[in-house]
């Protein structure tokens, strides 16, 4: 059926909100997977979150989705209705989980072009032995089991009610013609166009997504919608749209009294107990509101005469039934709700497209500003100053946004690993704490996506090598919970994440004895002499891996030279810093964006380089008694009795026009990774930020630059890597 | 010449293969030495005017440096010094050839832009195989084009530009992060 319409945008909507959900949905069960149970909003949340899943993927025809989520619902159905207190909670989270992850990879498979082809059946039936066990509990503890959840169960399409004068009310007819097939399809298609401009949404028949038999009532009896809204007729009507498949559409503009009494057309107003019963809702609630509280009394008043002119409809059966009218403010203050409504998803090129623009922009605004037909004498230029000075301001403003704008907590990444921990820990029966620190850290979106795998890779290891199993640990006398600390803080530019377990640590002996079966180890050197450091860099070497077993998670031997690879790839490094027997700590660095960077702009002969900030020790003035000249033209300078290598970019790059004294020139301190080394350059220019552009692929890479940058006169400064110098 | 342009259609949508079906058989001519090159005119960006360039150390001397066009770093070469002829001065009438050679953008410094020409297939010769010795021309010439009486040396820029060290290329791409 996904071929009977254009179902383009309605499938990337479908992807985009339910992976959100999802996201949502995962982020809460881990969140309270350590607690007795969960509180009622988080089921309440997930029985919502799964009903939408399943209505839309019902809509969108994916029917092992539906199916799986329906089962889902089933049981937060039940747990909702009559709180029975026997639930295995780490089972039940496993069971959302396990869920979650059969939705998240058919959608995958829907993302790729694929069909969804999973199937659900044996998660279906772990469900059903899962609900039969509560609800076995819950019969003996004297609970009368709840009514089955079958479709019937009301469904709520509330949009938050933002009456103002200027809403109009409508009410809206659709015939579609006798032979439509699918009418509800169509009629949901309709109510979703709307939804886009409604402030209160109600329509006829209501349950027009899992329904089937809705398409006949609606072929039969015609689509009803009531309206709220601030647009004019021929608004609704152009939204609605006369397609192939509908015959007719009426609409009508009534007033707001009308509105709140449902689908009841007509002049029988006095027929609604609307008001009367209405009293336990305070009169000062929005309109709507009342309309829904109304209309839920309307519900429990079953003694209303239907309307002679349609005998088949109750006002009843079509009007939004709220289960409990006091939970209605609740709702709409729903976090997730908020959320959406402050969020949208721009694509990252678009990004990229208005970063670059903006850049263009400064430069542009530094050739207006410092232009020489400014400089003729004589010229009262205050009010062009003051103009350009809030120029400046709005654009510094603008780069400092679109700066914000690419920065991202790392709270999602994290809230992935705590998944990890949970799945492989549970797989392989330990009992693991995970803790998070500083995972609100921001950090540019695309070093994000660079270090979710390597990141996950580290976790995996932790918990599966590096945290002992239960016995072990009690033989060793530990407390008998693994724990497992993944942070993250910024310092010097750089963001810092670690993983550090309490297992069981490195085996420097182990990775010896294997570095020299595979001839990794000098043979003139005794392996005494090799510090830890050393010994544990073996580890990130392709193909080593101490585990002899191979487990579902690691030990082939293939992983952490992919992490290092990966790290290094964005500029990080990765240290490793063990105690045996009592943990590991893996530290990235990394840098905090690789857009923009805080650099010192120099000059050397002709041209003009950039010095990320955060590498630089010092400037100094030397003397020329204060170099070293070795034999063999190596130079060291003796600063504060530390002896620097020195290197002179000019001469090391071939350039001309340098200065070849080093007392004219600017010697830096540079430290990488505890490398120091001297670089003399002619002069400073100034300190800047800089947007760092790569060195077109055409090039080939140079030994000591990373990148380049436009300077403020749209000149091309070259970007220097430390790390690359220091080598 | 044909295989070339039917490789570039495929390549390119619906739309754009219209506007090269205009384009094709035109090409943009300038002159390098003492001889007349021409290039398929659906590679040409555009032409802009010499700006200063920034040297990048340790590269080929071909390859002059970058420059800034409208914020874009592309890289420029030296066509004179790619045919490995006598440089030549620069000055404010030299003129850069930007191309589009499978989405990479690439100056061309070239000594002077002649005009744009329209040569027809059959005007167009295999490049001669023997009685030349330099042979390093047919690397990158992959024809002649007879225009009345004079011969353009027809180019292939992705040979132009990346000599034959391609596989090196590939992986210098690979390994530049952004360009993802």
């Amino acid at each position: 059926m996904a071929e009977e319409f254009s179902t383009d945008g309605m499938l990337d909507m479908y992807l985009f909100e339910n992976e959100q959900l999802l996201e949502q949905l995962q982020d809460m069960v881990l969140e309270q997977k350590d607690a007795d149970c969960f509180d009622e909003d988080s089921i309440n949340e997930i029985f919502r979150t799964m009903h939408t899943i399943k209505g839309s993927s019902g809509i969108m025809m994916f029917d092992n989705i539906t199916a799986i989520s329906h089962k889902l619902e089933d049981v937060f159905y039940y747990l909702r209705e009559s709180h029975p207190d026997n639930v295995p909670h780490v089972d039940l989270v496993e069971h959302v989980l396990t869920v979650e992850g059969f939705i998240s990879d058919e959608m995958e498979k829907i993302r790729n072009g694929e069909t969804p082809d999973g199937d659900p059946a044996e998660i279906i039936a772990d469900l059903d032995r899962f609900l039969e066990q509560i609800k076995d509990g819950g019969v003996k503890e004297g609970e009368a089991p709840p009514p089955e959840n079958v479709h019937v169960e009301p469904k709520q399409f509330y949009i938050a009610p933002v009456a103002t004068s200027a809403s109009r009310f409508y009410k809206i007819y659709i015939h579609f013609f006798p032979e439509t097939e699918m009418a509800n399809v169509h009629a949901y298609k309709t109510v979703y166009a709307l939804k886009e401009i409604a402030e209160d949404l109600l329509y006829s028949p209501e349950d027009i997504i899992s329904d089937a038999e809705s398409s006949d009532i609606i072929i039969k009896e015609g689509f009803r919608i009531l309206l709220q809204a601030q647009t004019t007729e021929e608004e609704v009507r152009k939204i609605i749209g006369i397609g192939y498949d509908i015959e007719k559409v009426d609409v009508f503009e009534c007033k707001a009294e009308e509105f709140l009494q449902g689908f009841d057309f007509g002049d029988e107003e006095d027929g609604m107990p609307l008001i009367d019963l209405d009293s336990s809702v305070e009169d000062i609630e929005a309109r709507a509101e009342q309309a829904q509280g109304g209309e839920a009394e309307g519900q429990t008043a079953p003694a209303k005469p239907a309307k002679p002119a349609k005998p088949a409809i109750a006002p009843g059966d079509f009007v939004i039934k709220s289960r409990e009218p006091g939970k209605q403010k609740k709702l709409a203050k729903d976090k997730p709700k908020g959320e959406k409504a402050s969020f949208i998803g721009v694509s990252v090129s678009k990004m990229d497209q208005l970063m670059e623009l903006i850049g263009e922009l400064v430069i542009s605004e530094s050739v207006v500003l410092q232009n020489p037909d400014l400089k003729v004498p004589g010229l009262n230029l205050d009010n062009f100053n003051k103009a350009a000075a809030q120029l400046a301001k709005i654009s510094t403003d603008l780069q400092n946004v679109i700066m914000s704008m690419r920065m991202v907590p790392l709270t999602n990444t994290f809230q992935k690993m705590n998944r990890i921990v949970f799945d492989v820990s549970r797989k392989l029966g330990k009992d693991i704490e995970f803790v998070m620190v500083g995972e609100q850290t921001e950090v540019d979106k695309n070093i994000i996506e660079h270090i979710s795998d390597p990141l996950m890779h580290l976790v995996r290891n932790a918990v599966d090598h590096g945290i002992e199993t239960n016995e072990e640990r009690l033989d060793e006398g530990k407390p008998d919970k693994g724990k497992i600390t993944l942070s993250a803080r910024t310092e010097a530019g750089k963001v810092w994440i670690s993983v550090e377990d309490n297992g069981k640590g490195l085996d420097r002996e182990k990775i010896l004895q294997k570095a020299k079966k595979q001839g990794l180890l000098d043979e003139s050197k005794p392996e005494s002499a090799y510090t830890d450091k050393e010994v544990y860099q073996f580890i990130t070497l392709p193909g080593f891996s101490t585990n002899e077993q191979i487990t579902e998670y690691s030990g082939r031997g293939v992983g952490m030279d992919v992490v290092v690879q990966n790290i290094q790839a964005i500029g990080g490094t990765l240290d490793i810093e063990s105690a045996q027997g009592l943990g590991t700590i893996m530290s990235l660095k990394i840098p905090l964006t690789l857009a923009i960077i805080d650099g010192i702009v120099m000059e050397t002969g002709t041209s003009s380089f950039v010095m990320e900030t955060g590498v630089i020790k010092e400037f100094v003035r030397v003397k020329e008694d204060m170099m070293i000249h070795e034999p063999n033209g190596e130079e060291y300078i003796m600063i504060r009795g530390e002896c620097y290598p020195v290197l002179r970019l000019g001469k090391w790059y071939g350039l001309t026009h340098y200065c070849e004294s080093v007392e004219e020139g600017v010697m830096l301190i540079l430290e990488v990774e505890e490398k120091k080394i001297c670089l003399l350059v002619d002069k400073l220019v100034g300190e800047q930020e800089i947007v760092v552009k790569p060195i077109p692929s055409y090039i080939k890479k140079v030994r000591g630059l990373s990148g380049c940058t436009q300077l403020g006169d749209g000149s091309i400064a070259l970007i220097l890597d430390a790390g690359g110098l220091v080598e | 010449m044909n295989e070339m342009s039917e490789l570039k259609r495929l390549d390119d949508s619906q739309a754009a293969s219209n506007e090269h079906d205009a384009q094709k058989g035109k090409y943009m001519t300038f002159k390098s030495g003492n001889e007349f090159f021409g290039l398929e005119i659906q590679y040409v960006n555009e032409i802009i005017q010499f700006q200063s360039i920034t040297a990048i150390p340790e590269t080929e001397d071909y390859i002059k440096g970058l420059i800034n066009l409208r914020g874009k770093v592309i890289p420029v070469v030296d066509v004179r010094l790619r045919f490995k002829q006598e440089p030549f001065e620069y000055n404010d009438r030299t003129c850069i050839i930007v191309i589009n050679v499978k989405s990479m953008l690439v100056g061309l410094i070239v000594e002077k832009i002649a005009e744009v020409v329209e040569i027809k297939e059959e005007n167009i010769l295999p490049p001669p195989t023997i009685g030349r010795a330099d042979k390093s021309h047919h690397k990158y010439v992959y024809g002649i084009g007879k225009v009345g009486n004079s011969v353009k040396l027809l180019l292939d820029p992705d040979k132009l530009l990346n000599d034959d060290d391609l596989t090196v290329m590939e992986q210098a791409n690979d390994m530049t992060l952004e360009e993802e």
